[in-house]
This record gives structure tokens, C-alpha cells and sequence, in this order.
């Protein structure tokens, strides 16, 4: 089991994955450049990591790992511009958003690797309709036992996130009515959903060992849940997220998860509840369906409330850690956009109605993501 | 009883059914060729055409040949329309080694193939007419394979860019030997100095004015596909009407128009095309006649040598260039080499330019025909074979493509 030893991280260092959709400007669908790309970008000095996604029309963007979210704006921003230059080589645009507007999953290709080609095996066309695009967000714990528990404490803001980042509201060429329409695409896999009820690390190894031996997962990375425990990096990772238009919202979201987990760890208040998970399905599809203004059901007070106030309320009480971490600013920037209802999707979909063609959307994302934070 | 509403025998077909006919027999002929010799659709519909006509059953005359030829300037005239509105400037001017490699490919094979003939003792003027019509890489073939293999990645798009910058090169090159040509017939200097300017110019103007009044259109009608679908098929038909009554180069008047099209919207009036399965019609259509113009005849009448040494030259030319400046520009390591062999279609339309020529000046029209038409024959057998495995080389095709 030692591939599940817990390694012991710096509590609250930060990181964050990005998946970023590649588009060719003829038509501003889907590309398939990411080969190229990559072999480029291998040849620059660069912090972080750029990697493969499953199909050719992705790329992923990993951070290093940092101790708050200014830092790690400013990594992003230089490997964003190392990106876009790259791009402009071959003629390739570069765009973040949760799902490509319209784009046909059939026609997607699968990255040619032994993971994915294994996941195509095992999963048919679900891997191919896996074309959405993700931020993750990584905070260190100290050890499992924290993990586990900061896990359980993170799964009630899950709608926050998925509010606070929503930028799918078109998919094959439709609007779909919903705020982030990528994480139906998530559902869909067999292991996706959440960690199960564990007390503590102990007790996650041996569910973990149990599943293992019954054939069902190989390692964590089978598992699709919304939050897991990365013993390797010694994190807990967010995974619900759409990847933000802008590499400066993708900070105010890392921010937002830091200052959350600085609050629950070091103060400790609650103690983990069934409830989160009994109110979970609901509160995530009012999230989903209508960003800040779904409601939220409470799972500690039982109260309904707006998705929006409740984030406010929250970024209030998280407030003197944030101060801590010298992130005020991006918190009280993340405020006011949630004060004034705004968001990524509703910036997709004015754009939709202003250019009223939905090539010209992702023209506009690109632009907007290429032209930096 | 009088019969009357009989028709008389035989009946008197019109050229519809022609077309119709060519279509499927060509469809077929494709579909075959593929299934059961993996070979390009495009060469099936050749040599359907080349069985088809005058030098094969005759069952197409060179009569009807003639009269079909608005069709083929129309086929032409779509393929080049939307390689030219393929054609990305901004790339160009973002990524200026790509230019220096898409001009310096269209340079080394004009030179080298010219070098060469003038070493087989062709005069100048002739070697610099077949080395021009040399550089082009075929449009129709380049872009027909790629559809057909439903091709994707750096590859396809460099080679339908280059294919783009060498069509302009060596078109406006022929129409700027025109006077050399008008000077060795002793015409009079306004006809040799007119000529040239007004085909260019000419050419250029018309695609502009086309272009100005198809946006302006595109903006009224709005964002739908469906609608603008059918006026950009409609404004290409009509240019190239125009173009062809003006006797203007319609490869000259349509590329402008494309190149443009996209590059002019600034307001982003146009919507993405694709022709798509409309287009396959014409594609089809094309080729069946191209290869009923094939001139096998040709062939025999000069010496293979030198029709060798014009289609090694031409490649060693492509294949040079590419190697030397393609890596500059940000291609994947031998990427270049597949390039060069994706390039090799040479242009059907060849045939009609050298038609062109020969009705202009018929002598000299039968000294070019020896050796343009002769390369032609072979690779328009050998050319799509050659993109088709460049592109799956590349792993660009569709698995099942």
C-alpha cells in the first residue's frame, strides 16, 4: 500500500490543474495540436508542467506548488503566455470555459498513451463525451487523518465552486440551460460521485484496499470524485470546477479553497455529518442548473437559502484567514463579482446574444483568455 | 396512328443527363477503387474519366468536353474559393518562417524545374511557362484528400496553405510571362504589355468587388447557416461567370475572393464553411472530366526523360525548401518530409492552361502540352496516392477514414 502512503505536504500550500481547450480559427472548433503544442512547450524553460489530456484537443496546465494565490497568478500568467505564443506558431488558439460550445464529441481522437487508450477500452464513447474542461484545485494537509477530514468539511461548499467557477452553458451546439453543464459528462462515469462516509485515513485505506481486491479500481486515479485525497502530493483536490475564462478567476477560486481550508483546519468547529451528503445531489444540481441563484439547503442548520448568499456569508467568516494568507483583495474581488451576479456562463451567453453564432463565442473566449488576466 | 409523343431515335439527350450520369458512373468508379484497391476516390473518378473518354471508348467526345467546360471552371472555382478562405494571413504574420517556407517552396521548385529544361535544351520562355504551371500543387487533389480522410493537424494545414501561396505564385508567374510569350509571336507591344496587366489586375479587382458585396450581404442576412450556405455557393458561381466572360483567370479571381473573404471580415460577417457533401458533386465531376483530358498521346511523343526529370525536379525543388526552412516554422520533426510528398499533386488544371495557351498560340500550346501533359497523366495517377500516405503517415487521417 505504499503508493497510498499519505506524504505529508506544507498545510494550505496551493496548486491548481488547469484543462484548457485548443480551437483552430478556420471554423473555432475543436483542434487536435496538443502533440505539437506539448513537444513545443517541452522545449521552453517553464515552471510547472504541461501535460496531456485524454482526447488531442486539450492540454493541461500545472501549477507548482505555492503558499498563496498571488504567487500562483503569476506562475499562471507566465505559462499562459509561453502557451498562447507557442499556439500562434501553429496557428492554434488557446481558450479556458468548462465545455466547447458545440464542438461533435464523435470527431473527438483520443491522446495516444497507454492511460487513455486504456480508458477509451474501459469507458466506450463516455471517454470521447469527457471532452469538458476542468480547474482542480490542490491544498496541502499535513497528513491523511486531515485529508480525510478536510474532505468531509469542503464537500458543503461544493456548490459553491461549481457556482462560483460555472462556465458551460452550451454543449453540442445548444444551450443547455444550465450554469456548468460539464460535470453531467462527470456523473456518467461508475466511480463518480463522492468519498464515502471514512472516519479517517485508517479507515479510507481499507475501503480502498476492499475495492481493490474485489477488481473494481486499480488506483485513485479511477476514482471521479468531486473531492479526493492525493496521498502522493499530500493534498486534497477539488475537482469541480469548470476551468474559469481567465487565469485571474482560476486564482480567486484557489484563493477561495485556501482560505476555506485554513478556516476548518485550524479552527475545527464542526464535525464531519452524513446530512452534507444526504442534501449533496440537491444542492449540486441547483448549482449546476443555476450558479448563484440556486438555493442551497444547509445541511447543519437545515435552513434553504440562495447559493450566492451563503458564499457571502462564507468569504465573511473566512475573512481574518484570508487576511492571513494575504488574500483579501481576491476574496473581496470574488465578492463582488457574486454581489453583482456575474459569471463566466452569463459572459458566454451575453456574447451569444450579442455576435449570435456560437463560432464567435469561443472567438471571444479565446481572445479574452489569450489576452491574459 | 400518328406517334408523336414518341420521342424520335435515338432520343436526344440534353446535358443534364451527361452530368448525372458522369456523376454516378464516376461515384461508383470511386467508391470502387477504394474499397477494393485502397486507393484515393479521386484516382477512381480519373480513370473512370480517362475509360470514358476520347482516348478510351469515346464515349466522351472532345466536343462535349468543350461544352463542359464552365463546369469544370466552376468545380475549380469552388475548391480554389475555399482554399483561399482556408488561407489564415495572420499566421502568415505571426509566424514569419512559415511564410519564408511557403515562398521559398514555391521558389526552389519554380528554379529547379526551370533549371532542367533549359539543361534538356528547352527555350526559356517555354521552360519558364512548364516550371510555373509546375510549382502549383494541385488544389482540388490536396483538398479532396484531405476531406476524404477527414484529415486534421500541422500537416493538412501547412499543406493546404502552401498549396494556397504556390496556386497565387504560379498563376500570377504565367500571367506575367504572358508578354515574354506575346514578344516571341511578334505581337504589338500594347497587346504584350496589356495582356498580362489586365488578366492580374483584372482578376484581383473582380474577386475584391465580389468579396466587398458578399459581406455586405453575409451582414444583412445575419448569423444563418443555412442562408449564408447558399450565398456563398451563389457568389461563387456567379464570379466565376464573370470571370469566365471577362476572360479573366478564374483561379486567379476565386483564390482572391477566398483569401479576402477571410481576411477582409473584420466584423466577422461570415460564418465557418463547409461545402461539405455539396460539394462532393463537383469534386466528382471534376475529376472524371479531368481524367477524360487526360493525354495519354502525349506521353508517348517525348522522351521520358525529360517528363522524369520535371516530376523529380519538382519534388527535390518542394522537398528542399521544406526541409531547410519548414523546421524554422515550427513543424515536427520529419513533418517536412511528409509535407513535400503531401505537395506532389500536380494541378489538372494544367490542362485547361495549357488549352488556354494553345488556342492562343497553337504551335507553341503543342511544345508545352509535350511535357506538362505528359507529367500530368502520371501524377494525377500517383499524386493522390501520395497525399493520401503523407496525411496517414502523419497520423492525420482518421482511423477509419
Amino acid at each position: 500500500m505504499d503508493e497510498l502512503a499519505f506524504t505529508p505536504s506544507a498545510p494550505l500550500s496551493l496548486g491548481v490543474e488547469i484543462e484548457l481547450q485548443l480551437v483552430r480559427p478556420h471554423d473555432m472548433d475543436l483542434s487536435r495540436d496538443a502533440a505539437d503544442l506539448l513537444a513545443r512547450l517541452s522545449k521552453r524553460k517553464l515552471p510547472g508542467a504541461v501535460k496531456p489530456e485524454i482526447t488531442e484537443s486539450m492540454i493541461e496546465l500545472n501549477s507548482s506548488v505555492h503558499a498563496n494565490s498571488a504567487a500562483l497568478l503569476e506562475e499562471l500568467e507566465v505559462m499562459r503566455q509561453a502557451m498562447v505564443r507557442e499556439a500562434a506558431v501553429l496557428n492554434v488558439r488557446v481558450c479556458g470555459g468548462g465545455s466547447h460550445p458545440f464542438h461533435d464529441w464523435a470527431d473527438r481522437r483520443i491522446f495516444p498513451n497507454e492511460r487513455f487508450r486504456y480508458v477509451v477500452e474501459r469507458y466506450g464513447y463516455l471517454a470521447k463525451q469527457f471532452t469538458v474542461f476542468g480547474q482542480h484545485i490542490h491544498v496541502g494537509s499535513p497528513g491523511g487523518d486531515e485529508a480525510i477530514y478536510l474532505i468531509h468539511m469542503l464537500t458543503r461548499y461544493v456548490p459553491h465552486f461549481i457556482a462560483l467557477s460555472a462556465a458551460s452553458p452550451f454543449y453540442q451546439g445548444e444551450d443547455t440551460s444550465f450554469e456548468s453543464s460539464r460535470l453531467t459528462a462527470v456523473s456518467a462515469f461508475p466511480l463518480a460521485g463522492h468519498m464515502p462516509f471514512v472516519s479517517g485515513w485508517a479507515e479510507f485505506l481499507e475501503y480502498f484496499s476492499t475495492m481493490k481486491r474485489f477488481g473494481i479500481v486499480a488506483s485513485m486515479k479511477d476514482f471521479y470524485w468531486d473531492i479526493r485525497p492525493k496521498p502522493e502530493y499530500g493534498t486534497v483536490e477539488i475537482r469541480v470546477c469548470d476551468t474559469p475564462l481567465t487565469t485571474r478567476r482560476a486564482a480567486l477560486l484557489a484563493a477561495y479553497a485556501q482560505a476555506l481550508a485554513a478556516h476548518h483546519l485550524t479552527e475545527r468547529r464542526r464535525q464531519p455529518s452524513r446530512t452534507v451528503y444526504l442534501v449533496n445531489s440537491y444542492n449540486r444540481f441547483e448549482a449546476c442548473r443555476f450558479g448563484v441563484r440556486g438555493d442551497i439547503v444547509e445541511p447543519y442548520a437545515g435552513a434553504k437559502k440562495k447559493i450566492g448568499d451563503d458564499i457571502l456569508e462564507t468569504i465573511a467568516l473566512v475573512a481574518p484567514h484570508a487576511s492571513r494568507l494575504g488574500t483579501s483583495e481576491l476574496l473581496e474581488e470574488l465578492a463582488a463579482g457574486v454581489r453583482v451576479g456575474e459569471s463566466d456562463a452569463g459572459w458566454l451567453r451575453r456574447r451569444q446574444a450579442a455576435r449570435g453564432s456560437l463560432a464567435h463565442v469561443v472567438r471571444d473566449a479565446c481572445a479574452r483568455w489569450e489576452q491574459g488576466s | 396512328m400518328s406517334a408523336d409523343f414518341l420521342p424520335g431515335l435515338p432520343p436526344a439527350f440534353s446535358h443534364a443527363t451527361l452530368f448525372g450520369a458522369l456523376v454516378v458512373v464516376g461515384l461508383l468508379a470511386g467508391e470502387a477503387a477504394r474499397r477494393y484497391a485502397s486507393l484515393p476516390r479521386i484516382t477512381g473518378y480519373a480513370v473512370a474519366g480517362a475509360i470514358l473518354g476520347p482516348q478510351g471508348f469515346g464515349l466522351l467526345t472532345d466536343n462535349m468536353l468543350f461544352d463542359l467546360r464552365l463546369l469544370i471552371d466552376l468545380s475549380v472555382g469552388l475548391i480554389v474559393f475555399e482554399l483561399g478562405f482556408r488561407l489564415d494571413l495572420k499566421w502568415l504574420r505571426l509566424n514569419r518562417w512559415l511564410l519564408a517556407t511557403a515562398v521559398a517552396e514555391s521558389l526552389f521548385c519554380f528554379w529547379s524545374i526551370f533549371g532542367a529544361l533549359v539543361y534538356f535544351d528547352f527555350r526559356p520562355v517555354l521552360a519558364a511557362m512548364a516550371a510555373a504551371i509546375g510549382t502549383a500543387t494541385s488544389p482540388a487533389v490536396v483538398m479532396l484528400v484531405a476531406n476524404d480522410l477527414r484529415a486534421e493537424g500541422q500537416i493538412t494545414e501547412r499543406m493546404l496553405l502552401c498549396t494556397a501561396v504556390n496556386t497565387v505564385f504560379a498563376y500570377v508567374l504565367l500571367t506575367l510571362l504572358l508578354p515574354f510569350l506575346h514578344f516571341e509571336h511578334a505581337a504589338t507591344w500594347e497587346q504584350a504589355l496589356f495582356h498580362p496587366l489586365y488578366v492580374l489586375w483584372g482578376s484581383i479587382l473582380a474577386g475584391t468587388l465580389a468579396c466587398m458585396l458578399m459581406l455586405r450581404l453575409a451582414a444583412w442576412l445575419g448569423k444563418r447557416e443555412e442562408l449564408q450556405f447558399v450565398l456563398l455557393v451563389a457568389m461563387v458561381v456567379v464570379t466565376v461567370g464573370i470571370a469566365h466572360a471577362l476572360k479573366l483567370s478564374v483561379t486567379l479571381t476565386l483564390i482572391s475572393l477566398g483569401i479576402l473573404a477571410r481576411n477582409l471580415d473584420r466584423d466577422h460577417a461570415l460564418l465557418p464553411v463547409h461545402f461539405g457533401y455539396g460539394a462532393q458533386l463537383f469534386f466528382v465531376i471534376l475529376f472524371v472530366l479531368v481524367g477524360a483530358s487526360l493525354e495519354f498521346s502525349a506521353f508517348n511523343a517525348v522522351a521520358a526523360t525529360v517528363v522524369a526529370a520535371y516530376i523529380v525536379v519538382r519534388f527535390l525543388g518542394k522537398g528542399l525548401a521544406l526541409l531547410l526552412f519548414g523546421p524554422l516554422s515550427g513543424i515536427r520533426p520529419g513533418g517536412a518530409g511528409l509535407l513535400a510528398v503531401a505537395l506532389v499533386p500536380l494541378s489538372g488544371s494544367a490542362v485547361v492552361m495549357v488549352r488556354d495557351t494553345t488556342s492562343l498560340y497553337p504551335a507553341f500550346g503543342k511544345e508545352l502540352a509535350a511535357v506538362v501533359l505528359s507529367a500530368v497523366v502520371v501524377l494525377e495517377l500517383i499524386g493522390p496516392l501520395a497525399t493520401q500516405f503523407a496525411l496517414r503517415r502523419a497520423g492525420e487521417a482518421r482511423p477509419n477514414g
